[in-house]
């Protein structure tokens, strides 16, 4: 029977990278790198915003180590932190990047199901949302968060934020209707929802 | 009654309708149709995958962290796995490279390479260091360099345990006779570049280990 090797735990990976225990840290990166790159990029909307944002994230991740207790999972401590620092960032920011011609080519991973080409359709939707609508539908239909919790993270209402997740849906539902129409018309293959 | 609007059928998607508006659903295709289109876009957006950062990401991240203080360099030696080499040998097989250039180390790790401490001739001729043409080529010489101290740290460690059959570095006078000779050589070598981080460190290191055989050498005064 062959030997299975195992690595250090997850919490002790937690406390080395606390240290400052380079191995450590990457290791921790590896793992969860695509995960919050996934939800800084769609917040930001832009992709040389999502790299600054998700730096800051893994900054102040690492920064607050030491605080962490374990009273959460891990993932959903760092995802916490990475969603914060894009929002932050994003309302420092006077003015949004405006994205210019194609959408650049993102490397997916782990897909959970569904085709690739009506993910790229809806990563296309969501970069073209405006700002306020974008995060409310991330957070609530692509991270799961209650109207609860996007009000407490973004400092609103519970009811602006269905009201808002409302009109994005709506406005999701209009511009790959829109794309689709787009696509048939252009002799590409149609897709619909 | 008039078709329900989208916003109307986006609500719906996680909240109970209305009596009139089930009432329209029900007997609506078209509204019908639209608020499962609605539904299944909110089932695909809870379905999209992670995206991997670009490449160049983690440089960037380690870059900073390292700035910040965030993140150790596990350091050299531990990286080789040879933290538990001796400080006064890993002096001593810079020395070694260091007097020579690339001769001795060559020597250390070729397969004609000396077969006691005492074939070891230290070249009396002052270093000979490759002048680099570009960032590129002096990456490759400190690359090469490195490649070549961590094989002449293991030949010495050999060499020096085929000679006194046990651990090397057991004798204390002996190594502070060495580390008195590598002490004066880096000495030298710091007053000709004085600014250059390695030799600055190989000294301190040479001299803290000087003062921590010296420290032995005196609580051992029986060996006397």
């Amino acid at each position: 029977m062959q030997e299975i090797s195992t690595g250090p735990s997850e919490s002790q990976l937690i406390r080395l990278a606390a240290d400052g225990d380079a191995r450590a840290i990457r290791q921790l990166y590896d793992r969860y790198s695509p995960r919050v790159y996934a939800v800084v990029r769609r917040i930001a909307g832009d992709d040389d915003l999502a790299q600054d944002y998700a730096q800051e994230a893994w900054i102040r991740a690492i920064r607050a180590l030491p605080t962490f207790r374990g009273d959460a999972r891990f993932s959903t401590w760092l995802h916490r932190i990475a969603v914060n620092a894009a929002l932050q960032a994003l309302r420092k920011s006077e003015t949004r990047k405006k994205q210019e011609g194609p959408v650049p080519e993102q490397v997916l991973v782990a897909p959970r199901g569904g085709d690739a080409l009506l993910q790229q359709r809806l990563e296309r939707a969501l970069d073209e949302l405006p700002y306020g609508m974008r995060r409310v539908l991330i957070l609530h239909d692509v991270e799961g968060y209650t109207h609860e919790e996007i009000g407490d993270t973004l400092g609103v209402t519970s009811g602006t934020s269905k009201s808002q997740l409302f009109k994005a849906r709506a406005k999701m539902r209009d511009m790959l209707t829109a794309l689709d129409g787009a696509a048939q018309e252009s002799g590409a293959e149609a897709w619909s929802i | 009654m008039e078709h329900l609007n989208t916003e109307i059928l986006a609500r719906l998607v996680d909240q109970t309708p209305q009596p009139e508006e089930a009432a329209h659903i029900a007997e609506c295709e078209a509204c019908s149709a639209e608020l499962e289109a609605i539904r299944s876009q909110t089932d695909a957006l809870r379905s999209l995958p992670e995206i991997r950062p670009p490449q160049g990401d983690w440089h960037g991240l380690e870059a900073r962290l390292r700035s910040e203080g965030l993140m150790n360099d596990p350091g050299r030696f531990r990286r080789i796995g040879l933290a538990q080499t001796p400080g006064w040998m890993r002096a001593a097989a810079a020395a070694v490279l260091f007097l020579s250039g690339a001769g001795a180390g060559a020597l250390l790790t070729s397969p004609e390479a000396p077969e006691s401490l005492g074939d070891l001739a230290m070249p009396s001729s002052a270093a000979t260091f490759a002048t680099s043409t570009s960032v590129e080529a002096a990456a490759t010489a400190v690359r090469v360099a490195e490649q070549n101290y961590v094989a002449a740290i293991t030949r010495y460690q050999q060499l020096l345990i085929s000679e006194s059959g046990v651990e090397a570095g057991s004798d204390p006078m002996s190594r502070m006779a060495a580390l008195e000779y590598l002490a004066t050589v880096s000495q030298a070598a710091v007053r000709q570049a004085p600014g250059d981080p390695y030799l600055n460190g190989f000294l301190v290191s040479v001299l803290g280990e000087r003062e921590a055989t010296a420290q032995l050498v005196a609580s051992r005064s029986n060996w006397y």
